[in-house]
Formats: structure tokens, sequence, C-alpha cells
């Protein structure tokens, strides 16, 4: 029996609880936070607190645009808990796709058949790659059918191009996981990357934007490449886009070339 | 005779340790070839170099022909292997697995799975995750032997296994051994490889020791003999044993007129049968012999082993 892609195919249809969890949890997400901008991020009250905060924090949280629709779409939804959680699974599913697969030791039978080990980390990128934009996809959906109830006033366009850079900002984070996974054969060293580039781009970006002593950090800061101008606002840096996806795309190039080069399974 | 897998100073270093240290052997197209030997001898080590899972420090190795790391995904669509310890965690039915298996390995004739599934006692439709150790192990007997290869590798394939399903295995290698494939199976116990497989390899410490078939093994091997006879008497018993070549251990018991004489007997049984045919027997057992002693005695001697190697 010959099926196009047989690995993509079990990577991505197997995980499918996964991928339908990780949706809840972005829908959830969206609706409790965007239904809110009109009696919160748009009041003058709400504005007259933001202020009153040490501008170091309004920063470090992005909130220093909360006050218009697109600016508090960027700084709840694309910048903190859609960034959240968008890294955590893309992080999750790349650090299991190579090394978490090896570890349970399933990787040896898989490899005994007739696949090639490129054929294997490729596929299983892709895998990666088609879940993760489909949970951006969501979002996209998501916000544009709450736009108009919720008075956000964001351009279809900046839409689209701050979509695209959420699902890269995160498959950065999943394909540093996948790699560091299929380099080391083991999900933990997977995880930990991945959960470094998240969490280091994060707190990068908070830092780099309190002086310009520091201004150096946001060059480090693939969050701050992503979302640096502000993409629900401004529209997307599309450079930045081909950086993230660049740098993936070398990501599982080297981890397709580590496993075929290594033993597996030891 | 064509060669299925052929290996010359095969060698793996894991860092310092020699998990391999110069293996040499063949397996013959269409033999049933058991290698045997404790944990950590090398046993899975060797199989997972056929499979170019891992890859050898150095030597040689040809598996139909062909070197695995070059052969690829076709010379492993011919091949059916069982790793030595499976994991299956997957929330998905063994129909569904086996069936992602099926997609990447040889062409599959239709029935074949559920005809194997049945005959081991499998149920297919339950969740792989929630399987027994032992309906693992079938599960994973399905997938290397559903495309029917020309080469099976089986490491340590009757483990968790009950007996009845161990003897439907057993059949499952005698079959496909008829269909001229070619069977490369271990164990750590010789006992489960003496039934079905034509030589033995022992495998010690990276190296192989000794490889045997298993009829030369039988005909060395030592067999007990019991019996029970009227009208001699134990001296007259013990006398007339002891004339026997390869008799050893008596022990002759006296009880109302009736004697019960045991004993071991090494190598040929005719000459036993013949001095046996003598005497009035009322009750006569001769066991199977026990290979596992003979092999034994090369563990424990490598020295008496490398001798008779010489011998030859």
């Amino acid at each position: 029996m010959s099926t196009t892609l047989p690995l993509f195919r079990r990577a991505f249809f197997d995980s499918w609880r996964s991928t339908v969890a990780w949706a809840a949890g972005l829908a959830a997400a969206t609706f409790l936070y965007l239904p809110l901008y009109p009696s919160i991020g748009g009041s003058a009250q709400m504005q007259n607190m933001i202020d009153a905060l040490p501008a170091e924090m309004t920063k470090a949280l992005n909130y220093d645009q909360i006050a218009t629709g697109p600016g508090y779409t960027q700084a709840t939804l694309f910048g903190l808990i859609g960034f959240l959680l968008m890294t955590i699974a893309s992080v999750g599913w790349g650090a299991a796709a190579v090394g978490g697969d090896e570890e349970s030791g399933q990787l040896e039978l898989t490899l005994a058949h007739g696949v090639t080990r490129v054929q294997v980390v490729l596929e299983r990128a892709l895998s990666l790659f088609l879940r993760v934009v489909l949970l951006a996809v969501l979002v996209l959906v998501l916000v544009r059918l709450l736009n108009d109830p919720a008075q956000l006033a964001i351009r279809p366009e900046n839409l689209f191009g701050a979509a695209v850079l959420f699902a890269g900002l995160a498959l950065l984070s999943g394909t540093a996981a996948l790699c560091a996974g299929a380099v080391s054969g083991r999900r933990t060293y997977g995880l930990a990357a991945g959960a470094a580039v998240g969490v280091l781009g994060y707190v990068f970006n908070a830092v780099g934007r309190q002086s310009e002593d520091v201004e150096w950090l946001l060059n480090l800061s693939p969050y701050h490449w992503a979302y640096g101008n502000s993409p629900v606002a401004n529209g997307a840096d599309w450079a930045a886009a081909g950086w993230l996806s660049g740098i993936s795309a070398a990501l599982v190039a080297v981890a397709a070339f580590a496993v075929d080069r290594r033993d597996v399974g030891t | 005779m064509a060669q299925a897998i052929s290996t010359r100073s095969l060698t793996k270093k894991f860092g310092p340790r020699e998990a391999l240290q110069g293996v040499d052997f063949s397996v013959e197209v269409g033999s049933v070839f058991g290698v045997i030997g404790p944990n950590g001898a090398g046993k899975t080590t060797t199989m997972r170099c056929l499979l170019d899972i891992i890859r050898p420090t150095s030597g040689e190795v040809r598996v139909l022909g062909k070197d695995p790391r070059a052969g690829g995904p076709e010379l492993r669509r011919r091949i059916g292997y069982l790793p030595g310890e499976l994991f299956l965690e997957g929330r998905v039915t063994g129909r569904t697995l086996l069936a992602h298996y099926q997609a990447i390995s040889g062409p599959v004739a239709p029935g074949r799975i559920d005809g194997l599934a049945e005959r081991l006692g499998l149920d297919l439709d339950r969740h792989t995750r929630k399987l027994s150790k032992g309906n693992k192990q079938k599960l994973g007997l399905v997938q290397a032997f559903m495309h029917d290869p020309e080469l099976l590798v089986l490491d340590e394939p009757t483990s968790g296994l009950d007996p009845l399903v161990q003897q439907e295995f057993h059949a499952m290698v005698r079959e496909a051994q008829h269909n001229g494939q070619t069977i490369f199976l271990s164990s750590h116990v010789l006992s489960e490889v003496q039934q079905t497989a034509d030589t033995v390899a022992i495998l010690r410490d990276g190296r192989i020791i000794a490889v045997e078939s298993v009829s030369g093994l039988r005909k060395r091997a030592v067999r007990r003999v019991r019996f029970t006879a009227n009208g001699i008497t134990a001296h007259d018993a013990g006398a007339l044993l002891d004339g026997v070549p390869g008799v050893g251990h008596l022990e002759v018991l006296d009880s109302d007129g009736s004697i019960t004489l045991s004993a071991t007997v090494e190598g040929a049984i005719q000459p036993l049968v013949r001095a046996l045919g003598a005497l009035e027997l009322t009750d006569l057992v001769l066991e199977e012999p026990d290979l596992e002693e003979a092999v034994l005695k090369m563990y424990s001697s490598p020295a008496d082993t490398d001798q008779r190697e010489a011998a030859r």
C-alpha cells in the first residue's frame, strides 16, 4: 500500500486530540479578552490607569497602546496569552516529534521500515508547521468575527500579517525544540531549547524596550522582530516573517542532518 | 548457498565501551539462525546494525547482499524487524498502527493482518497503550511478519508470550522458512530457539564464541535415562550400564525384586538401547537432551571451546 506522506499523516492525525485541545484554549482566550475591549481598553478611565502605571511596566507588557482596538488586541492576545499558548503547544509538539519519539523507543521501529531519516524529520516538521498554522488561522478567524462586536477596528490586512507573524514566532520555538530534540535524542533538551527561545525572546524584548543602553537586546529577540512595530496596528514587517521562517527552516535542516548521521536509540 | 546476512570483523564502540568486538557470522538464505547470549552480550546491537539503526565502528555487514547503510528504505522494506523492547504508546488502535506500518513497509497481502492477529489471539481494535506486554509483543510480531519479508530479524520474539502463543509463533517461523524466508532471532536462553533454529551462535561480551548446528548440539548433549526392571539385581544392572559408553551418574534403587535406575547419557543412544534390550523393563523414560547444559559448558569454559574450534 502506498500513501503519500505516511509519516506526516500519522504525526498529524494521531495527535488531533492535542490540536483540538490547544485550539479550544486559544479560542477561549480570544473570547475572554477581546469582548472586554469596549469596557476596558477603550475607556478613558483605563487610559488614566495605564498612565498611572510606571512607564517601565507598560513597556514590558506592551500596554502602551492598549487604548486602541488594534493595540489592545496586539498586547493582550497576540503578545501575551496567545503567544504563551501557541509557544507551549509548538514547543511540546516540536520536542516530541523526534527527540520524544526516540526517547520513548518508538523511533527505532519506524526507522526499521522503508523510510529515510531525513524523510522522518521533514514529514514531522511539516506536521508541526501545519498544526501551528491551523491554530493561527483559527485565531485569525475568531478575531475577524469579534472585530465588529468588540469595536476593535482592526484592518483585515494588518490582522492577516499579525497572524502570519504569530504563527512564525511560535514555529521558531517549535523548530528549536524539534532541532534540539533531534540532535540530542532527548525530549527534555528539546523542551528546554524551545522554551529558552520563547522566554528569552520575550524577556529581551521587555528589557530592551526600557532604555537605549540595552536596546541592542531587541535585535536578539524574535519576539521583537515579529511584534516590534505592533503589526495588528501597523501591518506586518514582512522581512521579520522571512527571518522567522528562514531560521525555522534552517533548524529543521540541521535536525535532519543530525539524525541522519548518528546512531538512534542508544 | 547464498547468504542472507554476513558480518566480518563487526565492531561497535559506544564511547569507551566495546559492545561488539569483531563479530563474524553468516546466515544462509532460507535458514533459521538463533543467536543466544546473556543480556549485554551484543545481540541487540548486532541486530540494530543490520537495520542501519546504529552504524558499526568498523567491519563489514551485508544484508540480502547489500550494505544496510547504502541499501536504504528499499532494503528495509524486504526485512521484518521486531525490536527487543517494544514501545507502543499512541492513542490509536492496533489496526490503525498496523495500517501505518503497512504504509511504510513492503506490500501486505489482503487479509494477512487479520489472519496473523487471529492466529496469535490479538484484538486489533483495542488501543495500543492499553495492551498488556504480551499483546504488544503480538502486535510487534504481526508488523514484522505481515509483509512476508525475505528476512525476519526478531529480537527476543517470545518474551512475554504465554506457552500456547509461543507454539503458534514457532509454527509461524517454520512456515516462513518453508516459504523460503530467512529468520534471524535472538534469545537469552537456548530453549526458546532450539525448537525452531537450525543453527545457533553463542555471543558473549561482544564476540561469537561458538556457532553450532542444533542437531550437533543435540548429539553432544546430555540426556537423562530412568527405568524400572524386574529380575535383575542392583549390582548387575549397575555393571551392565557401566559398560555402555557415555553413561554416567548412575544411581540404582532396589525395592521388592525390582530395581529403579537413573543415569545420564552423553552422545549416541544406540548402545544404551541395545543394552536395555536384554532387560525385563516395566518402565522407561529417556528425556529430551538438555541443550541448555551443553551450551552452559561453552559459556563457563571458553578455553575448551577454543580448543574444540581449533580441533575442527
